[in-house]
């Protein structure tokens, strides 16, 4: 069964589905997205099961030859539906999965259009799972692009006041960054070979199914000094072939020797720069972060949790898939700027969430603060920092997850998210005090739940780093200390003390009402999740290790 | 030891017992255990692995695990069968039991963990327990306050803590308990663990307003077991300190001690005095440390549990009795309160030090390593006998005067006539008051070399001290108990008293240079994210919008005959500017798809 296919387009039917449906069926759109991305559940249920933790390489490959295009002197245009899995998108697809459920049935109350509301999230699903399996750039890039489409919508027309320029900020933010990722793609694109399909071209071998280790060894020393035949060169977009510096062409545009440079800088240099602005728009890193908060504060609740929960990663995917993954030499040369650009996110974000009023905001300043970890630790080049960045991902998913549903509950009842509008919230609402506690604890890393393992590992990893000083995650250990201040203030003063409202400061038999059984469906298995990730970091670090130590194997020093 | 966390919905006393039971439990598997072969036992399983790494989840018992099994237990079950009297009729109590229980577990976990990493988590796991409970009555803002503070001045020491436990690994490849020193500086971040949980100088300031809490979780966490916590893993961790960092353990522990002391001086609130001895008891313990005087710490810890918990529940019980924490109000209880009296009077004497009681001999063990330190070193390291001598002079002040304004004297008001509380208060308390006796702890009631529980620890002990040492500090305690009696309470003006009563101004110090100057610069960064970052995001939109709009009149005006492609791709660039003013959506989205497909073409 091609599980990771099913993975994507059994959410793109479900939108057509949904539009095609007669109008004002809302419960039938509900029923269809849930149904949809439950079956995306058990699917990424399937695929994790079939997953070989023993194997570092990509697996459940699926691949389809879907454009070859003669460019004559330029060689062959070659573009595959490429899909595949390993141990640093296994635990993304699943978080994703599991969000995007969360993030349906706590739409149940969108207000308005809902058929249309639907299907946009159901293409958003569709093309999140995309971008987390595809393994061939040009396929990767159009669901990254495509991905923009539906969230500017759910943003735009479901958000509150300044949702149109939070929408059209997102957009255009994330567009700037995808241009540049799109220059470099086409770079990458004009450099790189595909071994299989040129040695067939170049009569080497008659099939693709001929390919030997010898042959490939006499195409990649063909191309080296030059005896290919410029028209014989199939080019690709395969991220597989990207990572492999011999099927680099000398003197092309991004020649792994370097030949090139542009006003005295090494194109490659400028490419992984490019990239790695492309990629940290979404994390987001500071000072790319702006889009963030508006953004949240704007989104509708369930948009929110997937903006924070999901979308969010596929930043620091990115980074470790194609910005340190294709250009290790970057990584490891520009590895001191990154860190402190992971320190300067972490304090810099921990600082702006100590100053914000509105609980939304806070928490996504805190969401800032915390992908500074996953930086910190890809940075590092060593194995504790990447698996720790890969854990502080998922870890990260489902708390944001959680901490937006939190706010969603409040802004529902009362429609006022700011911090110094409540005083003593424990008093009426007690379990939603308690598992806002819970939700607030875990994020502020508190040993047994998720967010400490990850927030301890990327640390580790910056520690054992050979290429990081050790001031930069000295300073980044300041943000355990902020997040510990931001969350426990904001505990104090909205839970604590007599109970008092501003939105019902004269009414005197004021009830709010605690959490429904439906708010307690979501928050409590995520909850419990955070737990039992938190107990059982192997969970993670299992399907993670192998491909990691792989991935480390570009940057072991000689 | 498990953790009880059941429903308020049986009865609270019920849930009391319940909890007394697994605590009674878990107390005479603790006494079993302790009597099992001396041998250390290790437990230990996977827990997350990387390729040629490992961080197992390990425990162990050993001796120093067994003494604090005993000691967490036996106090807990005490402050458990109090607190049911204590809490009765509080809505919540089922709640209350909850935590102590999560406490008690995240406390066995510190004393039993087998390495840095697993002994961290239930370090923190404890401080979440402790702010719990100092925020029981959150309805009190000035509670809330406490617990917040309380936790944060812990975190601060705690990432310094972690950073030590990080460091320790990259130099050992490994966070087991080292057996050989480590460079002094990640020496002292493991040390900032204790200094923050123990309240040591500078972090000492959230233990007075920890007193919010109730009162017997006051006895139990802020007194007897959790604060000691820093003291377990000063006993964990002393192989790997080096011997300056340990120096510097020495001078924070006395700078703790007088600190400490000096604050309890003129305290107003029966439970602050309490609190700041305390912190100089902690200090002392530290100081032992530091001397390598790892026995005679653990000694102290020991006895201090015992008579601590006893004045902390005998102050429950007075508050009990007058409703008030402000000595002032109080005065003339020992014909009220006599057997409260009796046991303050008892495990008050302790503390200051009077021989025949436990405080005495394990005072004396410090006092005689310090010198025998100090003797080996020589110059300044004389400081610290003499700063802990003095530290006892203070002890016995504080304590007299604080019977003298509770249970002499006439008392102030005589609107209600206090009384005795029940035989499930005063039975912990007396029984405290009973174990805070020196034949308990050594047959010798001048000297405690010879106590079995030397033996039973397994470690060395220091020479004993010099013949002046016992008659001196006698002399001492009398001269102070005497001063602390006499003395007429100041004028709450005076500088002296004004300083005692804020402790050093220490708060108002981190107020001014830590807390204040942070949330300005967060405001800062505030405004500055705001207007600068995003300033120049919108400044950018705004001028591409502006050159859009250039462009769109000079293509209307100018080459209004050219081609018409041009033409439409101007205007539409036109659109999408408008719509950022007007809010076009619909133009948008087209222009989006229109620049997602021109994109596509571009590539193919």
């Amino acid at each position: 069964m091609p599980l990771l296919s099913l993975l994507i387009f059994l959410p793109l039917a479900g939108a057509l589905l949904v539009a095609l449906l007669p109008r004002n069926q809302i419960s039938l759109y509900r029923w269809v997205a849930v149904a949809v991305t439950g079956a995306d559940v058990v699917l990424s249920g399937l695929i994790y099961a079939q997953f070989d933790r023993a194997k570092a390489g990509y697996q459940l490959l699926e691949q389809a030859d879907w454009i070859t295009l003669p460019m004559g002197s330029l060689g062959v245009a070659s573009i595959d539906y490429l899909v595949g899995i390993d141990g640093i998108s296994l635990p993304l697809v699943l978080l994703s999965a599991v969000v995007m459920l969360v993030g349906v049935v706590s739409s149940w109350n969108i207000n308005g259009r809902s058929q249309a509301y639907f299907a946009l999230y159901l293409l958003l699903t569709g093309t999140i799972m995309g971008c987390f399996v595809a393994l061939d750039f040009f396929l990767f890039f159009l669901f990254f692009e495509f991905m923009l489409l539906p969230m500017y919508f759910l943003i735009g027309l479901w958000g509150g006041p300044r949702r149109e320029y939070a929408s059209i900020k997102f957009f255009l933010y994330t567009l700037a960054g995808s241009v540049l990722i799109l220059l470099v793609m086409i770079g990458l694109y004009l450099s790189v070979m595909d071994p299989v399909s040129t040695a067939v071209a170049a009569g080497l071998i008659d099939t693709p199914g001929d390919m030997t280790a010898e042959v490939l060894r006499a195409v990649q020393f063909q191309l080296l000094h030059g005896q290919l035949n410029p028209a014989q060169l199939v080019h690709t977009f395969d991220w597989r072939y990207m990572a492999n510096g011999a099927n680099y062409l000398p003197n092309s545009f991004l020649s792994i020797f370097g030949e090139v440079s542009i006003g005295g800088v090494s194109s490659r240099m400028l490419a992984f720069w490019a990239l790695f602005i492309g990629f940290a728009v979404k994390l987001p890193i500071v000072p790319l972060h702006t889009w963030l908060p508006d953004a949240h504060v704007e989104a509708p609740t369930p948009v929110s949790v997937v903006l924070a929960g999901v979308l969010l990663k596929i930043g620091g995917y990115g980074f470790i898939r194609v910005v340190w993954g294709l250009f290790p030499d970057g990584g490891a040369q520009y590895a001191t700027v990154l860190g402190g650009l992971a320190a300067l996110t972490i304090v810099y974000g921990g600082l702006n969430a100590l100053a914000q009023n509105d609980l939304k905001k806070m928490i996504a300043y805190s969401s800032v603060s915390h992908m500074g970890f996953v930086l910190l630790g890809v940075a590092s080049l060593t194995a504790e920092g990447v698996n720790g960045a890969v854990y502080q991902m998922v870890s990260h998913g489902v708390l944001s997850a959680m901490l937006f549903l939190l706010t969603g509950v409040l802004y529902d009842r009362t429609h006022d998210r700011r911090i110094d509008s409540y005083r003593g919230l424990l008093t009426p609402m007690p379990r939603y005090a308690a598992l806002t506690a819970v939700a607030f604890f875990a994020s502020l890393g508190l040993p047994g739940f998720s967010g400490f393992v990850g927030e301890l590992f990327t640390l580790m990893g910056g520690y054992q780093s050979t290429y990081l000083p050790g001031w930069i995650t000295a300073v980044s250990v300041l943000g355990i200390i902020l997040a510990a201040a931001y969350f426990l203030w904001t505990l104090q003063r909205m839970f604590f003390g007599e109970i008092w409202v501003r939105a019902h400061a004269d009414d005197t038999t004021l009830t709010l009402p605690d959490l429904t059984a439906r708010e307690r469906l979501l928050l409590i298995p995520l909850a419990v999740f955070a737990l039992l990730l938190g107990l059982f970091p192997n969970l993670i670090f299992s399907l993670t290790n192998s491909t990691v130590a792989q991935w480390m194997a570009k940057f072991v020093v000689e | 030891m498990g953790i009880g966390a059941l429903r308020n919905r049986i009865s609270g006393s019920v849930l009391g017992v319940l909890a007394v039971a697994s605590t009674a439990i878990g107390l005479f598997l603790a006494l079993t255990l302790a009597r099992l072969s001396p041998q250390t036992l290790h437990w230990q399983t996977d827990w997350i692995t990387f390729r040629g790494q490992s961080f197992p989840l390990s425990f162990q018992l050993d001796p120093l695990s067994k003494l604090m099994l005993v000691v967490v237990h036996g106090v807990a079950l005490l402050v458990q069968l109090y607190s049911i009297d204590y809490m009765r009729g509080d809505a919540r109590i089922g709640r209350y039991f909850a935590y102590l229980q999560l406490f008690v577990g995240a406390m066995l976990g510190i004393v039993l963990a087998g390495n840095l990493l697993i002994l961290y988590g239930f370090w923190e796991l404890v401080g979440l327990a402790s702010y719990l409970l100092i925020g029981f009555w959150y309805h009190r803002p000035s509670a809330a306050r406490a617990a917040t503070k309380a936790f944060l001045m812990n975190r601060i020491g705690d990432a310094a803590f972690l950073l030590g436990i990080l460091l320790t690994y990259v130099q050992t490849g490994s966070v087991a308990f080292g057996t050989e020193p480590l460079t002094t500086a990640v020496g002292l971040c493991l040390f900032m663990g204790c200094v923050a949980k123990s309240a040591q100088f500078p972090l000492l300031t959230w233990l007075p307003d920890a007193m919010e809490g109730p009162t017997p979780v006051s006895a139990l966490l802020h007194a007897a077991t959790m604060v000691a916590a820093g003291i377990v893993l000063l006993a964990r961790i002393h192989p790997m300190l080096s011997p300056d960092a340990l120096t510097v353990v020495a001078v924070v522990g006395t700078v703790t001690a007088l600190w400490g002391g000096f604050s309890a001086l003129f305290q107003l609130d029966i439970k602050r005095v309490l609190a700041f001895s305390t912190v100089s008891q902690l200090g002392l313990m530290v100081a032992g440390m530091g001397t390598g005087n790892v026995s005679g710490a653990l000694f102290h810890l020991l006895t201090h549990a015992c008579f601590k918990a006893g004045l902390f529940l005998a102050a429950g019980s007075v508050i009990h009795a007058v409703h008030t924490q402000d000595m002032r109000a109080m005065g003339g209880l020992r014909k009220a309160l006599p057997y409260t009296f009796a046991a303050y009077v008892v495990c008050a004497a302790a503390l200051a030090g009077v021989p025949l009681l436990s405080g005495f001999l394990s005072k004396e063990v410090i006092l005689a390593g310090a010198y025998w330190w100090a003797g080996q070193r020589g110059g300044w390291a004389m400081l610290v006998p003499v700063g802990l001598l003095l530290s006892s002079v203070l002890t016995a002040v504080y304590m007299a005067r604080q019977l003298r304004l509770v249970f002499w004297g006439e008392r102030a008001t005589t609107e209600t006539i206090p009384h005795e509380s029940g035989w499930l208060m005063r039975g912990p308390v007396l029984l405290l008051a009973v174990l805070s006796v020196g034949i308990w702890f050594s047959l010798d009631p001048l000297s405690a070399h010879h106590s079995p529980f030397f033996a039973f620890m397994q470690l060395p002990v220091l020479p004993e001290g010099p013949a002046w040492l016992a008659p001196v500090s006698m002399a001492i305690v009398a001269a102070g108990g005497w001063l602390g009696f006499r003395l007429r309470e100041p004028a709450m003006n005076s500088k002296l008293a004004l300083a005692s009563f804020h402790y050093g101004y220490l708060d108002q110090l981190y107020q001014a240079l830590f807390i204040n100057p942070i949330r300005k610069l967060a405001n800062f960064l505030h405004r500055a994210d705001h207007r600068a970052v995003d300033g120049l995001v919108n400044g950018l939109g705004i001028g591409t919008v502006l050159l859009a709009h250039i462009a769109a009149f000079v293509d209307r005006v100018g080459v209004d005959g050219l081609v018409n492609g041009a033409g439409r791709l101007a205007v539409g660039v036109g659109q999408l500017t408008r719509s950022v003013q007007g809010g076009r959506v619909q133009t948008y989205i087209a222009t989006a798809v229109a620049v997602v497909l021109f994109l596509l073409w571009w590539i193919l």
